[in-house]
């Protein structure tokens, strides 16, 4: 009975009401949990892309979106409506997955940062094009097996979130939902500040990298124990890492996820090399001015 | 305080904007439509004009942001031309179905390949199915008047739909005509701020995406009856101007030198004026030829166009764009097939392609298309359906 109340009285308050259209295990309901919980009512949502968008269907916000191609640039519009109208008090938040922000709407989101919109721009990223049956995108990783890379991806993912921050822009961070206290001091971190905030947060997805649902969390968890997945901010270009774990071999993720399996000894060691490295220049550049 | 001085097209736009108090301008910039969008950003930075500029990165992004804003309750204003409303076309449908009153100006320009700097139709007339009204301006003055008309077509709660006022690049945009700029005073009586009702009171189920196909079908049905309703304000908004400011542009088609004429020549855009000169000498040459100036051609004036055909035996419609393959002829024409066919007594239609990629419509050209037509009610036949009258000039037409 106890339960029940403490529920109920949850759910009254929540701002995501009535489940979700997504898949059991998605990142997404967790991710968009946690955020709301820090945006509170006074925000607009935008943001139409498929994954992120089924995620975003049962939340209880002002939300508008136009079609999954259209990043930052509906937000943009609605930035300068409020700007028009004087109010000050509306976070506008824009939403996006990894296909939307690092594929067909890089440019846009490029040029929001370039303009400095007032807005928090979020990537959601599952590292493919999960909606349409997985398929890659710019920010799938090495290695990885999608529909469109059978024999697993080439060449590496994006670098978006650095990508961002040398565009000047006052906030860019990486997130995780396993980190829930990390990943909402992050979010309010970037309500208190004008102009362009960027937040890169992963978004687990059992169905395109191939693991139990029930594992989520500890997938991503590993993500960045491993430094696969290094959480960091970038804040008026200085970096701080948020998150200094002891490294735990790469393997120990991939091993995690079916999408990984067809990789050779030589191909792990890669991407374990590629790890180290990030790991070593992010260190080096801590607390440090990385904009150029 | 009113005013009257040589204004271009592209300046009158920019005072439409600022007379219809346009608070969220997205635009990116395209030759011919440049120096519209440099007047505002003037304006707005010599405080005579209240707005928010965005400098977008392309014309994509300039249609989602219109869509924001709107959305979000701001009158917004924005311009494109050929290869830019070519490249914002995956937003161009989202205003109409989203029923958001958006005003854009289309500043026509020929779509490549062959690019062209200059005007032809094919830029707005390839989205005659997307749900936006577009209405055609001859000069300067008819495009200041037909912004502030279209936010008050647009936003009247029986519409919800965006319009376009569109006019030729160069023959309009930069060509300065005389143009009485109205008082502020009058046109903020005329057009009151935007009240943002229609949005909001769209159910969930039209702005989730993928929708039911059950939903899909009842709001497209939507929009086509606000279509048809645009067809009535369309005519109301352009009475009540001229009850105000003097000018009226006889809604959807204006007849002139009409009264002792057998046959006409309906023309679109900046060709009319040439047109009006053509059929007056021609009229003082006893020939009976009058002229049909088309300006809505979206709700297309399927009545009005009927009503001409009691009139007149023998119909030209001027076609300054390509329908490759198509039934028969341009854009135009086959709109206006389709209009005339249901007539137990249709009259003879012809069809003519004019001023493709920019070219001067000239005088010659109309004097000759005018010929054709009185010559099919002559001969009550029409010798050749689509006459492709610069070819014919150059004899390569067969």
């Amino acid at each position: 009975m106890k339960n029940d109340q403490l529920f109920d009285e949850y759910y009254e308050k929540s701002l995501m009401q009535g489940g979700t259209a997504c898949c059991p295990g998605c990142g997404g309901p967790t991710f968009w949990r946690m955020a709301l919980e820090v945006l509170g009512p006074n925000t607009i949502l935008y943001g139409d892309g498929p994954c992120a968008g089924c995620a975003t269907r049962n939340i209880k916000l002002p939300r508008f979106g136009l079609h999954f191609s259209f990043v930052a640039d509906g937000a943009t519009g609605i930035v300068a409506a409020l700007a028009a109208k004087g109010r000050e008090d509306i976070t506008v938040v824009s939403g996006g997955g990894d296909g939307a922000i690092g594929d067909i709407g890089f440019g846009k989101v490029s040029a929001a940062a370039e303009r400095n919109e007032n807005m928090i721009q979020l990537c959601i990223d599952n590292e493919a094009y999960m909606n349409t049956g997985i398929q890659k995108s710019g920010l799938t990783p090495f290695g990885a097996w999608t529909t469109t890379t059978p024999q697993g991806k080439e060449n590496q993912k994006k670098r978006i979130p650095m990508v961002i921050a040398q565009h000047g822009v006052p906030y860019v961070a990486t997130a995780s939902v396993a980190y829930p206290r990390d990943l909402k001091a992050k979010i309010e971190k970037a309500m208190g500040i004008r102009g362009f905030k960027y937040i890169h947060t992963v978004m687990p997805c059992p169905t395109g990298w191939r693991f139990n649902p029930a594992k989520s969390i500890e997938v991503v968890r590993l993500g960045v124990q491993t430094w696969s997945w290094p959480l960091y901010e970038v804040e008026n270009g200085v970096l701080r890492l948020t998150m200094k774990p002891d490294p735990k071999p790469v393997e120990e993720y991939l091993s995690t996820q079916g999408r990984f399996r067809r990789l050779t000894d030589e191909q792990i060691e890669f991407i374990q090399k590629q790890a180290d490295n990030d790991r070593e220049r992010l260190l080096e550049n801590d607390g440090k001015n990385i904009q150029f | 305080m009113s005013f009257t001085r040589m204004m271009e097209g592209n300046e009158a736009a920019a005072w439409g904007a600022k007379l219809s108090r346009a608070e969220v301008v997205p635009a990116y910039p395209i030759t011919p439509q440049t120096e519209l969008i440099s007047h505002i950003a003037t304006m707005i930075a010599n405080g005579e004009m209240k707005a928010q500029y965005i400098k977008v990165e392309g014309e994509h992004t300039a249609m989602a942001a219109s869509c924001g804003a709107s959305a979000a309750g701001a009158r917004v204003f924005t311009a494109s031309s050929s290869q830019g409303i070519v490249n914002m076309e995956e937003g161009i449908w989202m205003p109409p179905g989203r029923r958001l009153p958006i005003v854009m100006c289309i500043v026509n320009r020929a779509i490549a390949p062959l690019g062209s700097l200059r005007p032809d139709h094919n830029d707005s007339l390839l989205q005659r199915d997307t749900g936006w009204i577009q209405l055609y301006c001859e000069n300067s003055q008819e495009v200041l008047d037909t912004i502030i008309q279209a936010y008050k077509i647009g936003e009247d709660n029986r519409v919800y739909l965006p319009v376009a006022p569109c006019y030729d690049g160069y023959f309009v945009s930069a060509t300065a005509t005389p143009t009485t700029v109205p008082d502020q005073d009058e046109v903020d009586d005329f057009l009151p701020p935007y009240k943002h009702e229609m949005y909001n009171l769209m159910p969930d189920e039209y702005k989730a995406a993928p929708a039911f196909p059950r939903n899909i079908a009842k709001a497209r049905y939507e929009v086509q009856k606000a279509m048809e309703r645009a067809k009535e304000i369309v005519e109301e908004v352009d009475r009540d101007y001229a009850k105000r400011f003097g000018r009226s542009y006889d809604g959807f088609l204006e007849e002139y030198a009409c009264d002792d004429a057998d046959a006409v020549l309906v023309t679109m855009g900046s060709m009319t004026g040439t047109a009006r000169d053509v059929v007056d000498e021609m009229q003082a040459e006893g020939k009976k030829i009058g002229l049909v100036k088309l300006r809505g051609f979206r709700p297309f004036p399927t009545e009005e166009l009927q009503e001409l055909a009691k009139k007149y035996h023998a119909i030209g419609i001027v076609d300054r764009n390509t329908s490759y393959g198509s039934a028969g002829g341009g854009i135009v024409s086959m709109e206006a097939a389709r209009a005339l066919y249901a007539l137990d007594d249709r009259p003879l239609l012809l069809n003519f392609h004019v001023g493709l990629g920019g070219s001067d419509v000239t005088m010659r050209q109309i004097e000759y298309m005018a010929d054709k037509v009185l010559e099919a009610v002559e001969t009550g036949k029409v010798k050749e359906v689509v006459d492709w009258v610069e070819l014919h000039e150059m004899g390569e037409v067969m």
